[in-house]
């Protein structure tokens, strides 16, 4: 079960525009943490993911466990969000 | 051991691969036991179990006690023993017209083809509306006068071919063959797909520049997507490799954010006036320095991050440069080694040569857009060639 489901995207990024529209057809909400608008948040991006890009999306489970994923990535996030 | 009754499958009615799954199933009229993670938590935990924790669906259980992940069609009839290149050809639904990508060229061929009632199956690895969805602004597309988004436009050509019933799927495709009836056939990361016309509109995508650091540092420091990573580097120091009018584009688009730009040209700019002279402009204002005649040599950098590059001037003097991050829009590579050795004949580089017809030396095989030999590499003109490719294979269809 998910508890959460939190995006990094900026305004310009296509595979978060991806990322956004697949959670909203499969009915998952979220909450989105746009780094054109908050700045100061990117370094939390890059110290989830590891990278420096986005979209990032975390996943957080009723448990707490966390599953972050990097990019437009359908084989890991279909299975994430169940 | 009746095999087929002990087989199960965990997925859920909302997963797309868990349906092929479930149909490919059926199809061969093989019995199996259906989990619906999202209605028991039991077989959810059961899941999670047999994956060590992934959360993967389908997941599916083989009688003799072997655990499938997320296998593609030819995978599982392979775990059955069962001979998928016959199952193929005796269960295979036709398409009247396949299209292998979603940018631009392909969207609008979708769009005409569709309204011609051309049933009509858009494939897509990516991101739909391809390299111009990943455009910050298209400033010179027709009929946007203030410019539109990349995203916007690719939003708006989606939606259009869709109007018309084109069906979009997210699926690559990894080979292209003719069978013995003429029909074509796509292997594809989910099996095989017939169709009896093909559109190719794969696009390109960006060139490495193959130096030391470029590997190690990516996505760490070395992008290729300014739209993607730009945010990153707000008052930071970045570095651009390249001189035409992409880096050119990107550089300037980058300029929200980064504090100084270096950008390191091989040879000399070759971008059109107006992007020319748009660069002059912060040059005067100090925010980009232009290296021209400038070999980059290497990235390099420590503790997982960028720290500077390692560039040659035309007298063969070398000297470092510090920078945050790099971008790199050296030019792009084809999207066809996919079709070598199909028949497709490709150019020197690799775009697709074809006729008058825009038909590819496969009959029935068409291409449209960047990935034509020839073609202009601009959204107007790859919508262009959709449109054109789409009225020829009506014509190769009605045939
Ligand atoms: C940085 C940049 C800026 C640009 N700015 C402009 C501009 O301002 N104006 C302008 O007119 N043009 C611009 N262009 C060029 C423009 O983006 C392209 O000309 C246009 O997108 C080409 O469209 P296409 O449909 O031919 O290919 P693409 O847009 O490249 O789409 C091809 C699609 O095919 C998919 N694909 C590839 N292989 C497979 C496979 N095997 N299976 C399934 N899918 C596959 C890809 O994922 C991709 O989505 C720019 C390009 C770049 C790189």
């Amino acid at each position: 079960m998910l508890k959460s489901v939190t995006i990094f995207t900026t305004n310009t990024c296509a595979y978060c525009h991806m990322v956004k529209k697949y959670l909203s057809i499969k009915g998952v909400k979220y909450d989105e943490v746009n780094l054109d608008e908050n700045p100061h948040r990117a370094s939390e991006a890059q110290q989830l993911s590891g990278v420096l890009t986005v979209p990032v999306t975390v996943v957080t489970k009723i448990d707490n466990s966390q599953e972050v994923i990097v990019g437009y990535n359908l084989a890991r996030l279909a299975p994430a969000i169940v | 051991m009746d095999l087929v009754d002990e087989i199960v499958l965990f997925g859920a009615d909302w997963c797309p691969d868990c349906h092929r799954s479930i149909d490919f199933l059926n199809k061969m009229k093989i019995k199996f036991i259906y989990h619906d993670i999202d209605k028991q938590p039991e077989y959810k935990k059961k899941m999670l179990e047999l994956t060590e924790g992934r959360n993967v669906i389908p997941t599916i259980i083989l009688p003799n006690g072997n655990i499938l992940q997320e296998p593609s069609n030819q995978e599982l009839s392979k775990a059955l023993g069962l001979d998928i290149d016959q199952i193929n050809s005796q269960n295979k639904s036709i398409h009247e017209l396949i299209i292998i990508g979603g940018g631009p060229a392909a969207l609008t061929a979708a769009i005409y083809t569709t309204r011609e009632r051309i049933e009509t199956l858009v494939l897509e690895k990516g991101v739909v509306g391809g390299m111009a969805a990943v455009t910050d602004i298209i400033d010179n597309y027709p009929g946007f006068e203030e410019g539109i988004s990349g995203i916007d436009l690719s939003d708006h050509l989606q939606k259009q071919a869709e109007r018309f019933g084109a069906v979009i799927d997210y699926n690559e495709v990894l080979e292209i063959s003719k069978d013995s009836a003429g029909l074509k056939k796509l292997k594809t990361v989910n099996g095989d797909l017939y169709a009896r016309a093909v559109l190719i509109a794969t696009g390109s995508d960006y060139k490495k520049v193959k130096i030391p650091g470029e590997e190690e540092y990516f996505a760490r420091g070395v992008h290729y997507c300014a739209t993607c990573d730009g945010a990153f580097y707000r008052d930071k120091k970045i570095a651009v490799i390249g001189g035409g009018n992409s880096a050119i584009q990107e550089t300037l688009f980058l300029t929200r954010f980064a504090s100084h730009i270096d950008l390191l040209v091989r040879s000399s700019i070759k971008a059109s006036d107006i992007l020319q002279e748009k660069i002059e402009q912060y040059v005067k204002e100090g925010k980009i320095t232009v290296y021209l005649q400038t070999k980059t040599l290497a990235i390099e950098g420590e503790n997982n991050e960028v720290k500077s590059v390692l560039i040659e001037n035309k007298s063969g003097k070398k000297s470092q440069i510090k920078v945050d991050g790099v971008f790199v829009f050296v030019g792009l590579d084809p999207n066809s080694k996919f079709l070598i050795g199909s028949g497709v004949q490709l150019d020197e580089i690799g775009f697709i040569k074809t006729d008058n017809n825009l038909q590819t030396a496969i009959d029935g095989v068409f291409a449209a857009g960047d990935i034509r030999s020839g073609a202009t590499m601009q959204i107007a003109s790859a919508v262009g060639e959709g449109a054109t490719a789409a009225l020829k294979i009506r014509h190769y269809l009605e045939d």
